[in-house]
């Protein structure tokens, strides 16, 4: 069993980075005269299209690009007119970038700090070739360099800013993963990428903060569109001896944590088999590509028209591809599932030799699968390979003790094409982690999805000249730089006492201003004026009422007459909710209607005499100890003043009271 | 990125700073730093690390373009406070990765003539242009399928950009691609730039006589410096059709539709282009195309007036040309000066593109009057493109045949100006232009134009949106990369 929670961070040399992508709110597409609006409902057109690699301006072809090559997709694109010209159509060269965007680009730079701006900005491609980008390739430019965040009292450097386009949006695969269905709507859409160093955060708390510093400045500066889908973030791991991996596309700050624990743990492991087939003696030599048809020892009445069932002697590498490598999943799975998104080649055919056992992974995973999907595949060999059939395999491919095999089915192309694939996975095996950017999946593990991307991919785009930018205004713009979110949270937690916590949900919530004017301008107590904000409401909200139809003008006078005693600050939600249902009537009325009196210290010592003795006739009185008589009493007056006053307070009251008796 | 970097004092090579001008050039060369130096530019608070790139004609003066870790390139200003210091040098080659090329016995021979037009390509730093990649290696690791297609032999003939391939290219073309017939070739394509490729696809029609095997002129609309450009699959069919097909014509073959599902072979005289950018640009006009090649190279005539694969022996080209001739677009309020000027500047024929049926204003009939009486023939097609001149219909029609001008019947423009110069090599008496300028050679005259032939959807016909969600109906068959 792999033990997430005993994860030495430090000692694991962690290192982690994060990219955030966020649209930013401008009037057009970056490179168009469309909208930039989402559309749904029958599209207005479709098209196809393929892709193939091209070379980086160095002159080499980017190793990822030939990977996406080979998957081979086929690319249909739904297309609406609302959002998409021929330019999104890949027909027309780019029109002139919009500036706007660019300028924003720069704008947040000065909240981060940056201290290299780009003086001429030259737009790139940055190659796809998964479709999600017409063209092929993203124009990007990068406008800023070197910047940074605080973060528990570490510099954490932010390397890059670009302003780039938005993809397509995928829809749906179908032929085993080989036609991708994207719409076109989002293409186009302007966002900022911001960068951090990969190597700069050591633990995932900081990485977490640095990533909740970067969502909030974006927030703060308001250039950052809403809505859902409006932000991306990828974020990347690395540990000692292993190397960098790309997680795409995690919108939870909360799941961090677990992704690093499952990461490193995967990293962990993948070092440890290195280390394991090294002292079996394995090279890479030792692997070779024969692969061996056995389809005849297998019911004819059971494999597909046209498909063969091939394997493949793999020495050395008995019980390896059996060892857990995340939680609940083994290192053959890891390549299976490779290999299916880059052959085609489901992994339902797939098997590798340990998952023989009835303990293997991939069998427990089916039984729960089975539960609960009607349409999910069975794995065809979990179901028809015996284990005499087990055995005569064993023997026709030759297999030694220590040796292990795959097994693949279906088509003869894909079936070679797989177990070339599994194969070259495995000689990868003996330097242990490969970079990839890999995707998560709904219990926090990940799968393979591309070889990482590299600097290859990336040349100079023809169609637009570089752009001398005016740097005069881009100065200018830091005046536009109001608080940054750190500076929020060392300002609250000095001032107020607030913790890292509530001055985020302060900030993400839009409350700095309002919170400043309660505290600042009519000297509230400032824990009164964060659990209205920030509790209050939200309960009130809760309750389907329109909080939004409440005036800071309404709060303030609420909030003043909590703190000049004229009812208790307890009874704040209860007016609220009457001055939302009743936006005509004015406070007095509503305290009317609540029976909500101000309670004099007469009036609690009345109280206080009305029911002692009413207590009085309580057949147990006498048990009763000082505090137990206390609360007996605080409670009948709190039902007698219908909650209006603090409860703790009437209690102190009542207990100095019983004392001085 | 901590790296420690210091910079060489001692080896202060001459590096050539290709591209900058001005003062930023005089430092660069004096300081010995220039392309591919690896450099530290520290303006201010501001550290710009990465390799020099050579600076792009017509773009501003004092910045220096670095590509920086990840790839990007962005431009500093470098003002005279700034400091650049090299630390390395890194130079970049653009190459395709070679492979090695057998050819197979059982598999058609094709030679593949570059012109200009960018099957492969790479990118050029001075100019930020993209030129043609063309040695054999090159072009079949960008497109590995033709490796199976059929033997393909690249030839670069010239590199010229569309707009500067004049007559006197397309016979020394025509020459070029005779002489690999000769040599054994069953097919011949020709990479061509887009914008004047139906000039020299009509032009070769009327070169080749008694033409016994396909020549095929592909280009692409989408530059092949992009994943998505429609040039692989264009080179792909015009393979194909060069290899295979039993077709003896000069044809374009370039996209039917904006998808990668199916080209469209047109007559090369038959052919405009029709959209500034679009893949699907090229269109046969007033008439259907010969034929359609699918996604998997499947071909499938649509006409049946196509000329089948002939003797080889029999085969010529006849490329005598006098390209002294002008092409005139009439507009209302056009001034006779300007047919004038093309006789006072001794021009040998005129092609008119007139309005409607083939008209031009009376303002003109003197000119016309004195190209007549120095004999220069003109000849008149139709503005509108679809369609065919007369000029019997009305009564100016009749004033201007009076005057000397013949009808270009439904000749494109760019079909009769090529045949007008191909006609001209031949002779210069104006009765016996007229005789062959009015007769069908290639296509380039119908006798009859049919309800197909005039296909300009206007996006709202009933019935469209059903058409425009389709999709490829027999797809490109799955193929696993290089």
């Amino acid at each position: 069993m792999l033990e997430l929670e005993k994860i030495d961070f430090k000692k694991m040399g962690f290192r982690a980075g994060i990219e955030v992508h966020h649209q930013i709110k401008t009037k057009r597409k970056l490179f168009c005269n469309c909208s930039p609006i989402l559309c749904d409902g029958e599209p207005d057109y479709l098209f196809e299209r393929y892709f193939r690699p091209v070379l980086g301006e160095m002159g080499d072809f980017d190793a990822g690009m030939l990977i996406e090559f080979e998957k081979g997709y086929r690319v249909i694109y739904h297309a609406y007119e609302a959002s998409v010209c021929n330019y999104e159509q890949d027909e027309q060269p780019p029109f002139w970038p919009d500036y706007e965007g660019i300028y924003m680009g720069y704008e947040l730079a000065h909240w981060l700090n940056f201290s290299a701006l780009v003086d001429e900005v030259v737009v790139s491609r940055k190659q796809y070739l998964d479709g999600s980008i017409t063209t092929g390739f993203q124009r990007t430019m990068i406008v800023a360099r070197d910047g940074w965040v605080p973060v528990n009292g570490k510099k954490i450097k932010i390397t890059n800013l670009t302003v780039e386009e938005d993809a397509a949006r995928k829809i749906k695969t179908e032929n085993f993963g080989r036609t991708v269905y994207y719409n076109l709507d989002r293409l186009g859409i302007p966002l900022v990428e911001v960068i951090s160093d990969h190597e700069d955060c050591d633990n995932p708390d900081d990485f977490k903060k640095l990533a909740e510093y970067i969502g909030l400045t974006l927030r703060l500066s308001g250039i950052a569109q809403r809505g859902l889908g409006s932000v991306r973030q990828d974020i990347n791991f690395s540990i000692k001896g292993g190397d960098r991996v790309e997680i795409k596309g995690v919108q939870d700050l909360d799941t961090f944590v677990d992704l690093a624990r499952r990461e490193v743990v995967r990293q962990d492991m993948l070092i440890k088999i290195a280390g394991m087939l090294k002292e079996r003696g394995l090279t890479k030599e030792d692997l070779e590509h024969t692969y061996i048809d056995l389809t005849e020892n297998f019911d004819p009445k059971i494999i597909p028209k046209n498909y063969i069932l091939m394997g493949i002697r793999i020495p050395k590498l008995g019980g390896i591809y059996g060892l857990e490598i995340q939680p609940g999943k083994d290192f053959g799975q890891d390549i299976i599932e490779k290999t299916e998104l880059i052959s085609g080649v489901p992994r339902s055919y797939l098997f590798h030799s340990d998952e023989i056992s009835q303990k293997a992974f991939r069998r427990i995973q089916e039984k729960k699968m089975n539960l609960k999907s009607e349409d999910y595949q069975k794995n065809f060999f979990f179901q028809n390979l015996t284990i005499d059939l087990n055995k005569k395999i064993r023997k026709i491919l030759n297999l030694n003790k220590d040796d292990a095999f795959f097994l693949a089915l279906g088509p003869q192309k894909w079936v070679i094409h797989a177990l070339k694939k599994i194969v070259e996975r495995t000689k990868m095996a003996l330097d242990g982690v490969p970079q990839e950017t890999r995707r998560f999946l709904p219990d926090n593990n990940t799968e393979f999805l591309r070889v990482i991307h590299g600097q290859d991919r990336l040349y100079p785009d023809t169609d637009t000249p570089p752009i001398d930018m005016d740097m005069e205004k881009i100065q200018k713009l830091k005046e536009k730089v109001g608080d940054r979110p750190w500076e929020i949270v060392s300002e609250f937690d000095e001032k107020y006492g607030f913790s890292y916590d509530q001055t985020v949900k302060l900030i993400r919530h839009n409350r700095i201003n309002d919170i400043r004017k309660l505290i600042e301008e009519h000297n509230f107590d400032p824990n009164r004026c964060y659990v209205l904000l920030e509790e209050t409401i939200l309960a009130l909200t809760r309750e389907g009422l329109m909080t939004k139809s409440l005036s800071m003008k309404k709060l303030i006078e609420v909030l003043k007459g909590a703190h000049s005693g004229d009812f208790d600050f307890n009874q704040i939600q209860a007016i609220l909710r009457l001055i939302i249902s009743n936006p005509k009537k004015n406070l007095k009325q509503i305290l009317s209607d609540l029976k909500i009196k101000k309670i004099t210290d007469k009036d609690i010592e009345e109280l206080y005499d009305e029911s002692l003795n009413e207590l009085d006739k309580h057949p147990r009185k006498n048990d009763f100890t000082k505090e137990e008589l206390a609360e007996k009493v605080t409670g009948n007056i709190m039902r007698r003043i219908n909650g209006g006053f603090s409860g703790k307070r009437i209690f102190e009251i009542v207990l100095s009271k019983l004392e001085d008796k | 990125m901590n790296k420690k970097k210091t910079p060489k004092e001692t080896t202060k090579q001459k590096r050539d700073p290709i591209g900058y001008k001005g003062e930023l050039r005089k430092r660069l060369e004096t300081e010995g730093i220039g392309v591919w130096s690896e450099v530290t530019v520290k303006k201010g608070d501001a550290v710009y690390e990465g390799v020099i790139l050579p600076r792009s004609d017509h773009t501003s003066e004092g910045y220096l373009v670095l590509k920086v870790d990840t790839g990007y390139n962005i431009g500093v200003k470098i003002t005279p406070d700034t400091t650049i210091e090299e630390y390395g040098y890194k130079e970049g080659k653009y190459k395709l990765p070679d492979i090695s090329v057998k050819f197979k016995d059982d598999l058609p021979n094709v030679t593949l003539l570059g012109t200009g037009g960018t099957v492969a390509s790479r990118l050029d730093y001075r100019t930020g242009a993209v030129l043609p990649a063309f040695t054999p290696e090159e072009l079949f690791s960008a497109v590995p399928e033709l490796i199976d297609i059929c033997n393909l032999t690249p030839k670069k003939i010239y590199s010229l950009l569309s707009e500067n391939f004049q007559p006197e290219y397309w016979a020394k073309t025509a020459e070029a691609v005779m002489k690999e017939f000769e040599s054994g070739a069953e097919g011949v394509i020709i990479g061509h730039g887009t914008d004047t490729m139906s000039f020299t696809g009509s032009a070769l029609s009327f070169m080749f006589q008694n033409q016994a095997a396909p020549i095929v002129i592909v280009g692409s609309q989408r530059s092949s410096d992009r994943p998505s450009s429609d040039g692989p699959l264009n080179i792909i069919n015009a393979s194909t059709i060069a290899g295979y097909v039993d077709l003896a014509e000069t044809v374009i073959c370039m996209h039917g539709g904006t998808s990668d599902s199916y080209n469209l072979i047109h007559r090369g005289t038959r052919v405009r282009k029709m959209h500034s950018s679009r893949r699907d640009a090229f269109r046969t006009i007033s008439d259907i195309p010969l034929g359609i090649i699918d996604a998997n190279q499947k071909v499938t005539f649509l006409k049946d007036d196509v000329k089948r694969r002939g003797d080889m022996a029999d085969m010529w080209v006849d490329t005598k040309i006098d390209p002294k001739v002008a092409m005139l677009y009439f507009y209302p309020g056009m001034d006779q000066d300007m047919l004038h000027s093309v006789i006072d500047n001794d021009y040998h024929g005129v092609v008119f593109i007139g309005t409607g049926l083939g008209h031009i204003n009376t303002d003109m009939y003197p000119a016309l009057e004195r190209a007549q009486e120095e004999e220069i023939p003109i000849c008149i097609v139709v503005e509108p493109l679809w369609g065919f001149t007369n000029l019997r219909v009305y009564e100016t029609g009749r004033d201007m045949l009076a005057r000397g001008i013949f009808e270009g019947a439904n000749m494109l423009p760019c079909a009769a100006y090529a045949k007008m110069i191909w006609t001209l090599g031949h002779t210069q008496d104006v009765k016996e232009v007229e005789k062959i300028m009015t007769t069908n050679i290639a296509g380039e005259i119908t006798d009859r134009e049919l309800n197909r032939a005039y296909m300009i959807m206007q996006g709202v016909e009933p019935g469209l949106d059903e058409m425009l969600k389709q999709v490829d109906k027999n797809p490109r068959e799955h193929r696993w990369g290089i």
